[in-house]
């Protein structure tokens, strides 16, 4: 009896110990392919022309250099690059898709969630299906949409910022609206009953009720869709020319391209790139994941 | 009484209506303006011959028929050819379908492993996130650096030191390799979509299932079965028509790692290549109008499928 008594508990040590091992080996797994490639890019964007044209890869930089830093910043250098201007193109067309894509969005869907009109389901079914379009399949009428449109009113569709931050829209919106909707669905109806029959108008619940409700869901609405334009890159591929107004996929794309290869410069771009959307993102996880959730990001 | 109350509820309503549409018209027009007109727009050019020579007219483009996808339909980067260059259509298809199913195993793996409870769980569910917050342009040409054709690639260097190939190989430039590899990367970046989604029903889940499964004698490996994966079932099904479909739409990533070549060719790749190397847009939003045609199966199945088991 007891003998058995003992069998037992060593199987379930073993037992234990054998799932522990398969949970580290997956979780070392998970975490050594996830996070090399982080590594290998801002470790790449610190070796030196050498060590990355080297017959072997160098693993560890032997000193922090700044070389490919340089050639993106520093004027002085050969092969200036500009990098900062790329990167003040993106902010320019980034920040004002976002704070328009939010407004718009905010009144939208407080009207798809809380009011009731003719055309509602129509027009909620038809940003949904659009939600599922290919951005390949909206760019070619766009740009002939809006080479016809500019032709007419005297401005150029291409290498136009503004341009571009409006065909965005196209793309933030429908994500915006319909993470919106569902938020503001999820705002029980009684608090704004309550301060309707208090005597608060409609616009009067809006600004002081549920506006306030929402701001977290709006952060997360607006740093999502300021993501989307920052990394965008089909659209800016399409209607970006000149090389000053490049956002920084695009030029990231065409160092990339150039004939003599550096990784070191692209990596130091793409790291430039890479850190502030992932520091926006371990600032607001919280919000940010609520919203991947209930489908939020397209992608 | 009964009148004016109503009355004043009729006003309130119509009040609403107005207000409704005044909140909902910028962004209306927006939509409309810049997407549903578009992609009704895009039918037409796809029966008209667009070119840059009359882009700046495009209403008075001549009408072709189906010209344009009779073109797409033979063109030797479309169509199945042999089992070494199998088309654009079939690409697509097989791109979407492996990279879908893996990120989905992949994704499901990861969140019952996030789902133990253990130390620095919520670092490590930050940390699995990664791939997918990353901007592709950055994630794209990392790995383009890692799996460098020379011996100074990083992958070829590990894989030589561990004798597993002999010479460096062309991960990104070789045929049937390319796509292996691309749906490999499309699993890694997308898998913490999956993982997400999953992660949210199985903490959904009633523990008192398992309490009560444990006391009836079942293992771990029976409680999965029996409990966790039916409980699943439906979320998986719905990330997967979802993820499916944006695979099947998805451009950037291809285009960056590849840029089409060595059997990678999908229909968005295609699409754009039409349009914006040959400068065909009737032929580019005829290839356009096919993927759309497929993607419409796809949806069909989610709104009937994924929809209408919301609704119940």
């Amino acid at each position: 009896m007891k003998t058995e008594n003992i069998s037992i508990i060593g199987q379930l040590a073993a037992w234990i110990n054998w799932k522990r091992f398969i949970f580290s080996v997956l979780m070392i797994f998970f975490l050594t392919s996830i996070l090399f490639p982080f590594y290998w890019m801002v470790s790449s964007s610190f070796k030196s022309k050498a060590e990355i044209g080297g017959r072997e890869p160098v693993y560890v930089p032997s000193e922090l250099n700044l070389e490919a830093f340089k050639e993106l910043f520093d004027p002085n250098h050969p092969s200036f690059q500009n990098f900062g201007v790329n990167i003040r193109n993106t902010l320019t067309v980034a920040l004002p898709t976002s704070i328009i894509t939010v407004i718009f969005a905010v009144l939208g869907s407080y009207a798809i969630a809380r009011l009731r009109f003719k055309g509602k389901d129509f027009l909620l079914n038809s940003i949904l299906i659009v939600y599922l379009f290919p951005g390949v399949l909206l760019i070619i009428p766009l740009f002939a949409m809006l080479a016809q449109i500019g032709d007419a009113l005297n401005f150029n569709v291409q290498d136009n910022l503004g341009v571009l931050m409006f065909t965005y829209m196209a793309q933030t919106l429908p994500v915006a609206l319909y993470m919106l909707t569902n938020y503001f669905r999820t705002i029980p109806d009684e608090i704004e009953q309550a301060a309707l029959i208090d005597g608060c108008s409609r616009v009067q619940v809006i600004r002081r009720v549920t506006l306030p409700l929402a701001i977290p869901a709006l952060i997360s609405v607006g740093i999502y869709t300021f993501m989307i334009a920052w990394n965008e890159f089909l659209y800016a591929m399409v209607f970006l020319n000149d090389r000053f107004l490049f956002t920084m996929p695009i030029k990231i794309n065409t160092i990339y391209n150039d004939p003599s290869p550096r990784p070191n410069v692209v990596m130091a771009a793409s790291t430039i790139m890479t850190i502030p959307i992932m520091l926006l993102f371990l600032a607001l996880e919280k919000y940010l994941t609520e919203g991947l959730t209930s489908g939020g990001v397209k992608g | 009484m009964a009148a004016s109350a109503k009355g004043t509820r009729q006003s309130v309503g119509h009040n609403e209506v107005r207000l409704a549409w005044t909140l909902i018209s910028p962004t209306a027009l927006i939509v409309f303006s810049l997407v549903v007109f578009p992609a009704i727009f895009s039918i037409w050019v796809s029966f008209h011959d667009v070119g840059l020579h009359n882009l700046n007219d495009v209403f008075h483009a001549p009408f072709v028929g189906f010209e344009n996808y009779k073109q797409v339909l033979n063109d030797y980067a479309f169509k199945f050819q042999n089992l070494k260059s199998i088309g654009a259509a079939l690409t697509s298809v097989v791109y979407a379908f492996s990279a879908t199913t893996l990120a989905i195993v992949t994704g499901t793996v990861a969140s019952l492993l996030l789902n133990q409870p253990f130390k620095g769980r919520g670092l490590a569910r930050s940390i699995f996130l990664f791939p997918y917050v990353a901007p592709i342009v950055s994630v794209a040409f990392v790995w383009r650096w890692i799996l460098d054709p020379r011996t100074s690639g990083v992958a070829n260097d590990l894989l030589m030191k561990l004798n597993l190939i002999d010479t460096p190989k062309a991960f990104l430039a070789t045929r049937g390799l390319s796509l292996l590899i691309v749906i490999l990367l499309d699993a890694w970046r997308y898998f913490p979509f999956a993982m997400l989604m999953i992660l949210a029903r199985l903490q959904a889940i009633d523990k008192t299932l398992y309490e009560a499964a444990k006391v009836d004698g079942a293992n771990d490996i029976q409680q999965f079965f029996s409990i966790t994966l039916p409980e699943l079932r439906y979320v998986i099904g719905s990330t997967f028509l979802l993820r499916l479909m944006w695979t099947f739409n998805k451009f950037d990533d291809i285009f960056l790692y590849t840029g089409g070549g060595f059997g990678t060719k999908t229909l968005p790749v295609l699409t754009y290549e039409f349009s914006f190397r040959l400068y065909d847009f009737g032929r580019g939003a005829a290839a356009a109008m096919i993927l759309l045609l497929i993607l419409a199966i796809f949806m069909a199945i989610y709104i009937t499928v994924v929809m209408r088991k919301v609704e119940d």
